[in-house]
């Protein structure tokens, strides 16, 4: 079994991220070393899901388990281009350290249980919808972070990350809605229905919908200080869409949990 | 600072009206009852659509108070919240009550007066992205809000080698009504392919697999073979003839004694018993159900127009025939692959091309939001 091995690949590729963080802070003057560190580590995370793929004969985004995979890769990635893209150390840091927790929970508790893929599930919308929803969240993760040290830092009046959070709110809201639509358009195949309000898509609805409040906001040029909670409360929404739906008493009997 | 009391005083009128609004639907539903959808039904629906922009543009005073964006922020607030109710309150019928109708009405409005505002000083370039998103959203939500009102939805049971015109009403004030429908469907096969069924030593009494924290399942096909707890176990044979269950024939050595059992194992079906192998007082090899792969129906169908079509329905891959989808729906899960019927979902719904028209506007608008950003 592929997943057996994960224990040897992730510690592998958390060290790398770890080095490279690190040697990111510790040589000022070249981050070659820091880029070709943390870049080794995401192609051996990334070897590891495509080791897995062949073991499982389909594409590791049915569990639990396996679509935390993909969020501790896509986390670290986000992490990494932001930082080649606007310097800021820090965030490739966080999403190192967040990669981890999900890395920790899979190593804990992996929820991999399925290998037989039921036929609702063998679609062509499938691996769009979940990796495009996944790339969300790992915008979304990165935001959050950055929006809690952007309260912190309103005591002072800087507000120099509002440039860097509108951008990720942007293309995360982009992919949550792209993830939405590539369901809506595979519900219709699949169940006859582009939206039925089932749990899972009121949760995913509410989450959109308050990262549209956000948006339509900072239009408004609302103050800083309230809008800034939108963007952790929206995070809280969309973890409970992802991992919380299914304990939801409103939920039981939903087309979303397998 | 005159400007910015002005601003909130604008915020808090809305706000009222909003509530307003709110508090309108909770007295309806209260005493009107739940939201009937069928009052939406074509043609109310199709004047609803036309007649809210055309208001709007004779109207233009009303159209640019409609068109705030603090509003928006309201109304999407609101919704929200009614959503929340919608997630958490088990067995609420939100979606088609009062208030949320009314909430959903006035965010039309809203957008739509957005959008028109909008148009008067349309450039391409500065523009595109916010009309993509709105446009789209807005055919997209007059499709799935006041169109869905004309949709329906049908179970049609059919029997291998005969025709059926008949279905039962799957949903709305109908429902399990049975009508004769404007299609037909004659079912030549139902196929299934399924995943081997899998094999396990489980305890007797309980039917716990072993070993215990983290069972094994191994695939009853030719040759396979697996160590569970000191056994080691084959798969010497594997019969699987229609109408019959699937059996297999399984050795097992023990290897701490040596010892050797032997026989047939089998999940059983809707008429033959399933067969276990005792390895001992405690334990036995039992075999699990085996799991669909893929249905699907060989189907030819009619339409009271005169169209034919032959093709295959199955899971994700309905087939369309005038307006109507046909969705491999169930079939009878007690004979399994040898069901000799299947359940077909037909689905009628003459707005679904402007819901992917929005779909499609609103896909694009998203892929602008990337290279947007946070820029407005
Ligand atoms: C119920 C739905 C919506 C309503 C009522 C609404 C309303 C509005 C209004 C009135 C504005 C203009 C704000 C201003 O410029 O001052 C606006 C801007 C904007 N909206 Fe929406 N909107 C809705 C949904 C959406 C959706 C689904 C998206 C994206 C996926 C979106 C993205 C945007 C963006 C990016 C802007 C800023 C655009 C720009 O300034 O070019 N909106 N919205």
């Amino acid at each position: 079994m592929m997943w057996d091995n994960f224990i040897w690949f992730s510690t592998a590729s958390m060290l790398l991220w770890i080095l490279g963080v690190a040697s990111l802070y510790m040589n000022k003057k070249s981050a070659l070393t820091g880029n070709i560190l943390i870049s080794a580590g995401l192609a051996l995370f990334l070897t590891f899901i495509f080791l897995l793929w062949g073991d499982l004969k389909h594409p590791p985004l049915r569990t639990m388990g396996e679509t935390r995979l993909w969020y501790s890769f896509f986390i670290t990635l986000v992490g990494f281009v932001t930082w080649l893209r606007w310097r800021y150390k820090w965030l490739a840091g966080y999403s190192v350290l967040v990669s981890g927790v999900f890395i920790m929970v899979n190593l804990l508790k992996p929820e991999i249980h399925f290998t037989n893929l039921m036929p609702a599930l063998q679609s062509v919308w499938f691996v769009p919808h979940v990796t495009v929803y996944i790339l969300s969240y790992a915008m979304f993760g990165a935001a959050t972070i950055a929006s809690f040290i952007a309260i912190r830092e309103l005591k002072h009046k800087s507000e120099r990350l509002m440039p860097l959070i509108d951008n990720l709110t942007y293309i995360g809201l982009g992919f949550l809605m792209t993830g939405m639509l590539l369901g809506a358009i595979w519900a219709k195949e699949a169940w006859g229905d582009y939206w039925t309000w089932d749990p899972k898509e009121v949760w995913a609805f509410i989450t959109a919908a308050v990262y549209l409040i956000y948006i339509h906001a900072r239009t408004q040029k609302y103050p800083l200080r309230i809008i800034l909670w939108i963007l952790p409360l929206a995070f809280v929404m969309l973890m409970i869409t992802w991992l919380g739906v299914n304990y939801l008493p409103a939920a039981q009997g939903s087309i979303h949990v397998y | 600072m005159a400007g910015k009391g002005k601003r909130e005083q604008k915020i808090a009128i809305e706000a009222v009206i909003v509530a307003a609004i709110a508090v309108a639907g909770v007295a309806l539903q209260i005493f009107a009852g739940g939201f009937k959808r069928e009052l939406l039904a074509f043609p109310v629906n199709l004047i609803l659509v036309i007649s809210i922009p055309v208001l709007l543009i004779i109207f233009k005073g009303a159209s640019r108070h409609l068109a705030s964006g603090s509003l928006s922020v309201i109304l999407i607030s609101v919704a929200t919240v009614i959503a929340l109710y919608m997630g958490l309150v088990p067995g609420n019928s939100a979606k088609s009550s009062w208030p949320f109708v009314l909430i959903y009405l006035a965010l039309l409005i809203n957008l739509t007066a957005s959008v028109l505002t909008r148009l008067r000083t349309f450039r391409f370039r500065k523009d595109i992205s916010f009309m993509l998103n709105h446009v789209g959203l807005l055919i997209l939500l007059f499709s799935a809000g006041p169109g869905s009102a004309d949709k329906a939805r049908y179970f049609m049971r059919v029997f291998e080698g005969k025709v059926e015109w008949r279905a039962e009403m799957s949903g709305g004030s109908g429902k399990g009504e049975t009508i004769e429908l404007p299609v037909a469907i004659s079912l030549e096969d139902f196929e299934m392919d399924e995943y081997p069924p899998k094999l396990a030593i489980i305890e007797r009494m309980t039917g716990i697999a072993l070993p215990e924290k983290k069972p094994i399942y191994f695939e009853a096909t030719l040759n396979a073979a697996a160590t569970i707890k000191s056994n080691s176990l084959t798969v010497d044979s594997v019969l699987y003839k229609p109408g019959f269950a699937p059996a297999a024939y399984v050795k097992v050595v023990d290897n701490t004694t040596n010892k050797i059992t032997e026989g047939w194992v089998s999940c059983g079906n809707y008429f033959q018993h399933f067969k276990t192998l005792n390895l001992d007082s405690i334990y036995c090899v039992a075999m699990t159900f085996p799991e669909p792969k893929e249905f699907r129906s060989k189907v030819e169908i009619y339409s009271k127009s005169g169209k034919v079509k032959n093709g295959v329905v199955k899971v994700n891959h309905p087939l369309t025939i005038g307006g109507w989808k046909i969705y491999q729906h169930s079939y009878d899960s007690a004979r399994g692959r040898d069901s000799v019927w299947s359940l077909f979902e037909l689905v009628y719904d003459p707005w679904i091309i402007p819901a992917y028209i929005g779909m499609i506007m609103l896909i694009i608008g998203a892929i602008t939001l990337f290279w947007k950003g946070g820029r407005s």
